[in-house]
């Protein structure tokens, strides 16, 4: 109850936070160069046709009736239309966003779940050749650019091993999938189409496997760090001292002990990867998020810029209101209030 | 068999560019049913030699030796025998309970993880065994503190968890590690003799490391004295403690303040790191009996008595007696001057809360007290950890707004003036802190600390540096101290440093916030002795904030004992410590531990914790007070001068208590 309590204030305290991004992103799309109309009508068009497109999408308007109209259509759950498709945004985001957070959340979750095994096992042998090699190998991860490990991996695993599919799409479009949330795993399960299942996680196994080994240095740097302040601990010295054997050790005055910092950090890992699949994107064709807020930013397509890094927020504090909790379910000495 | 039997252990500790040598060639043996004092100064190696009996030594250390328990050496067990011999064998019980409990189990896991691994129980059999043993240790209400965590439990209490894990598993030895730090008096005793009663109803063998000696002078059978790694004497308690034969024992023992008021001596110079084994005695740089002969060979323990050896070749016999200054001799230099001192700091019916956060109800840490000091004057302020002393150091130094009632400063009320005029005044009062290294910027000189009073009040670089040299001389530092930085500096000679900054600005009030307390014995003695210097100006007040009661008694004429924020007795220190009025500083009185024979009079025990002590109306001590009758809970007693004696108690019943002692 406390903590629903906690959730439904913090909630209300986004809103104001929200806001200002909504009038931040707004003034800033317009004060940058370029104008959106120009890109889409050509270098032929005359002075009228751009006069005709700019009232067709309310940019004859004062900016300040642009930000009503736009403020207005936010809160009935309207975007706006895209100016390069003509397509509402809302409908055009909804399609998007669904494979790039499957790619993202999965990812992290891989990333933390190794993140959690290798920096406990790289503390208990702290200094010694396992270790270093952990550590190594987690920091070239971290230091290889995106695009070239997910094309390494492509080349590995498509082109001389054959255990991965080609980097086109997110499922065999054989599987007749029908698209529900946009997340292909989610949808198959949903509707229980068992060979587009298979498909989509065969797809996703390369994207992931390259987001995850980008992300996971700093996360298991972290664990690590922490592992090796509990074992020094005289808390995990008297457990030691009384004689408790190895596995009660690992799970009852280790694990948890450990894990406590990792959440505020794995928000900010979220954050980072939400940007950084743009990359991956391109290089496996996914169709994602990352590509269509790009491609909104270079034409100056004003609603989806807007729309996207109004996004973006959203999924940061709610990642963070996230991470607030299970910090406070992970430490005793957190309360949440 | 022996218990536990430690031959010839030594241990040295690679660190990077250098070794070690922690302990050379440490003898001592603990039967079942007998409590062993590890005594020494930090250094001296005792919490190595109690590591070593639980196999847990640090990175780099390499031990020799033996250390057999019940005649297998732990030293060569394989992991299975050595966790079945950690916890079942031998327990450690930690130094810092808070610390030593993991803080994200709950600690009747914590309790029952070991129950299941060494006694086999399963879940629930644990559970209940668990709940036993919190009862047992003295834990209220001990099925609902299973499930919590260290962080809701008070220091006593994690002490008591602390020992339920220690004793949880019947373990034939139990190895205490300093574990009264930071406890009141009260809960000190009680500690200490749950552990003389493990020794004498469950037969266990007790090692008891403590660097205070008054405390474990009375639940030890014999006492090992380390210095420097290595044994200097060993036997019965009453021998080692009551008249020592080893120079090092004798300079610890004449370094505790005493309750009686026996002077305090100190012995020059700090224990040193040794790098390798000593080859000669490693105390006869500080020795006033060295010869030739101590610098050029190390002595063998040699028996003086069945049980008693001394490591020595002048092994003293004259018994033990200070030659500090007499308080006596003092007092009359202080009331040498004839007319009415000047009264330097006062505090008037002050009361001083801490408001919770967000606006929230606060906590009441003063409840009305008054106080005034005199130039020349040393004023004792004494009580239990969380009675408002430190909150009444901070009162007078200007450094928290009195909710109601006013201080004033050299005759100057701090309410009225604002700036400069402020700042000024408050050079006028100084502080001196509790933790000497702490309380020093890491990255300033001891020469810009020191000056940092003066800069204050404006004085010129010129003169400042002449006076930081004069503060510095006075405090028996080398003119070399000034360039280096507090890392570079022994707890001793850090708070040395922070006595001349207070000192450097000529203030009119000193205020000591527990000074000593974070220091080893013999250290702790030189700076007393400083300190009672300074007490001995006559331009000066001084106000001595201890929980510490024997310390005070060395060099306060007056005393003030807190209680819950009031104060509930004062008057000059022979009144209050040869006949206290107030229940609770005879049960103060009571508690403490002494070397000696301890309080004289007839004994009151309080009969709670603070802790659990709930709050009611009337008087503050009626929830814990033997003494205490319905009338007491009703009204808040004043703080009122009784029967034409000196001094003030606020108890209702001063009287009658006197009969009611008698028939105790």
């Amino acid at each position: 109850m406390r903590v629903l309590r906690f959730l439904l204030r913090r909630l209300l305290q986004l809103l104001p936070v929200l806001l200002g991004v909504v009038v931040l992103t707004f003034l800033l799309v317009r004060v940058l160069p370029g104008d959106p109309i120009r890109t889409i009508l050509g270098p032929n068009a005359t002075a009228e046709d751009a006069a005709a497109a700019r009232a067709r999408y309310g940019l004859d308007q004062p900016v300040w009736r642009q930000f009503l109209d736009y403020l207005g259509g936010l809160v009935t759950g309207d975007l706006g239309t895209s100016i390069q498709s003509g397509a509402p945004v809302a409908g055009e985001l909804a399609v998007r966003i669904g494979p790039t957070l499957e790619l993202v959340v999965i990812a992290l979750a891989l990333a933390l779940v190794v993140a959690t095994a290798l920096g406990i096992w790289s503390a208990r042998r702290a200094g010694r050749f396992g270790d270093h090699t952990v550590r190594i190998a987690a920091l070239v991860g971290n230091s290889l650019p995106e695009f070239w490990l997910g094309l390494v991996l492509v080349l590995l695993g498509y082109s001389v091993l054959g255990w991965a599919p080609a980097p086109s799409g997110r499922v065999d479009p054989d599987t007749d999938l029908s698209l529900l949330t946009g997340a292909d795993l989610l949808d198959a399960a949903l509707t229980g189409n068992g060979p587009a299942f298979v498909s989509a996680l065969h797809h996703l196994m390369l994207p992931v496997l390259t987001l995850a080994i980008v992300i996971v240095a700093p996360l298991l740097r972290s664990v690590r760090a922490s592992a090796l302040e509990v074992l020094a601990s005289e808390a995990y010295a008297a457990a030691e001292a009384h004689g408790l054997r190895g596995r009660l050790l690992l799970r009852g005055y280790l694990l948890r002990a450990t894990l406590v910092r990792l959440p505020a950090l794995a928000a900010l890992v979220f954050g980072f990867a939400i940007g950084s699949t743009v990359l991956i994107e391109y290089v496996f064709s996914w169709q994602g998020f990352g590509q269509w807020a790009l491609r909104g930013l270079l034409y100056r397509d004003y609603p989806v810029v807007q729309a996207s890094v109004l996004l973006i927020a959203l999924f940061y504090v709610v990642v963070f209101l996230i991470a607030d909790v299970v910090h406070a379910a992970l430490d005793p000495r957190v309360r949440i209030s | 068999m022996t218990l536990l039997s430690v031959e010839d252990l030594s241990v040295l500790i690679r660190r990077p560019g250098h070794e070690v040598a922690a302990l050379s060639g440490v003898h001592l043996h603990v039967e079942a049913g007998e409590v062993v004092g590890l005594v020494g100064e930090s250094g001296g190696g005792k919490s190595m030699v109690a590591r070593s009996v639980v196999g847990l030594l640090p990175a780099g250390a390499r031990a020799t030796g033996r250390v057999l328990f019940d005649g297998a050496d732990v030293l060569t067990m394989d992991p299975a025998a050595l966790q079945a011999h950690r916890g079942r064998g031998a327990a450690l019980c930690f130094q810092n309970p808070r610390g030593a409990l993991s803080p994200t189990r709950t600690v009747g896991a914590q309790l029952t993880d070991r129950l299941r691994t060494h006694r086999g129980m399963d879940r629930d059999r644990a559970r209940e065994v668990a709940a036993e043993l919190f009862e047992s240790v003295g834990i209220r209400s001990p099925r609902r503190r299973l499930d919590a965590y260290p962080h809701e439990l008070s220091g006593g209490m994690a002490q008591r968890v602390m020992i339920s894990l220690a004793t949880g598993c019947a373990p034939g030895l139990l190895i205490a590690d300093e574990p009264t730090t930071g406890l009141d008096v009260t809960l000190t005793g009680e500690i200490l003799n749950r552990f003389r009663a493990a020794a004498n109803t469950e037969g266990r063998g007790v090692l008891l490391i403590s660097h205070d000696l008054a405390s474990i002078a009375q639940v030890c059978d014999r006492v090992v004295v380390l210095y420097a790694g290595t044994v200097v004497e060993s036997g019965p308690a009453a021998q080692v403690l009551g008249e020592p034969a080893h120079p090092y024992t004798r300079a610890l023992l004449r370094s505790v303040p005493d309750l009686g008021g026996r002077p305090v001596t100190a012995t020059p110079g700090a224990m040193p790191l040794l790098r390798e084994p000593p080859a000669a005695c490693p105390f006869a740089p500080r020795c006033a009996h060295a010869t030739g002969e101590c610098a050029a060979g190390r002595p063998e323990p040699a028996a003086l008595a069945a049980d008693w050896t001394a490591a020595c070749f002048h092994p003293q016999t004259a018994p033990l007696a200070g030659t500090g200054t007499r308080i006596a001799e003092r007092r009359e230099r202080a009331s040498g001057g004839g007319a009415e001192p000047q009264v330097v700091a006062r505090v008037r019916d002050a009361h001083v809360v801490y408001r919770g956060r967000f606006g929230g109800a606060g906590h009441h840490a003063l409840r009305g007290v008054s106080l005034s000091v005199a130039a020349g004057e040393a004023v004792g302020v004494v009580g239990e950890s969380g009675c408002g002393k430190s909150t009444l150091a901070r009162l007078m130094l200007g450094l928290v707004a009195p909710a109601s009632g006013g201080v004033e400063l050299a005759g100057r009320p701090l309410a009225e003036v604002r700036g400069r005029e402020l700042r000024r005044l408050r050079t006028r009062a100084q502080l001196v802190f509790q933790d000497p290294i702490g309380s020093l910027s890491p990255r300033r000189t001891v020469a810009d600390a020191i000056a940092e009073p003066l800069r204050a009040a404006g004085v010129g670089p010129a003169e400042r540096a002449e006076r930081v040299a004069k503060a510095l001389d006075r405090m028996e530092l080398d003119r070399s101290m000034l360039t280096r930085r507090p890392h570079e500096l022994s707890g001793g000679q850090a708070q040395r440093v922070g006595i001349a900054r207070a000192l450097v600005g000529e203030p009119d009030l000193i205020v000591f916030d527990e000074p000593t307390s974070a220091l080893d014995v013999t250290v702790q003695a030189q700076i007393l002795e400083v300190i009672a210097g300074v007490a001995r100006d006559s331009a000066r007040g001084s106000v001595f904030i201890s929980h510490d009661l024997a310390t005070v008694r060395g060099f306060c004429d007056r005393v003030v004992v807190l209680y819950l924020g009031r104060i509930v007795e004062e008057g000059p220190v022979e009144q209050v410590f040869g006949d206290p009025r107030h229940p609770y500083t005879r049960a103060l009185l009571s508690g403490a531990p002494s070397l000696g024979d301890g309080f004289a009079g007839p004994r009151v025990e309080l009969t709670r914790d603070l802790e659990e002590a709930e709050a009611g109306g009337g008087c503050p001590l009626a929830p814990r007070c033997p003494f205490a009758t319905p009338e007491c809970r009703e009204g808040e007693p004043e703080l009122l001068a009784y029967g034409g004696m000196p001094g003030r108690v606020a108890c209702r019943r001063v009287d009658e208590i006197p009969a009611l002692l008698e028939r105790l």
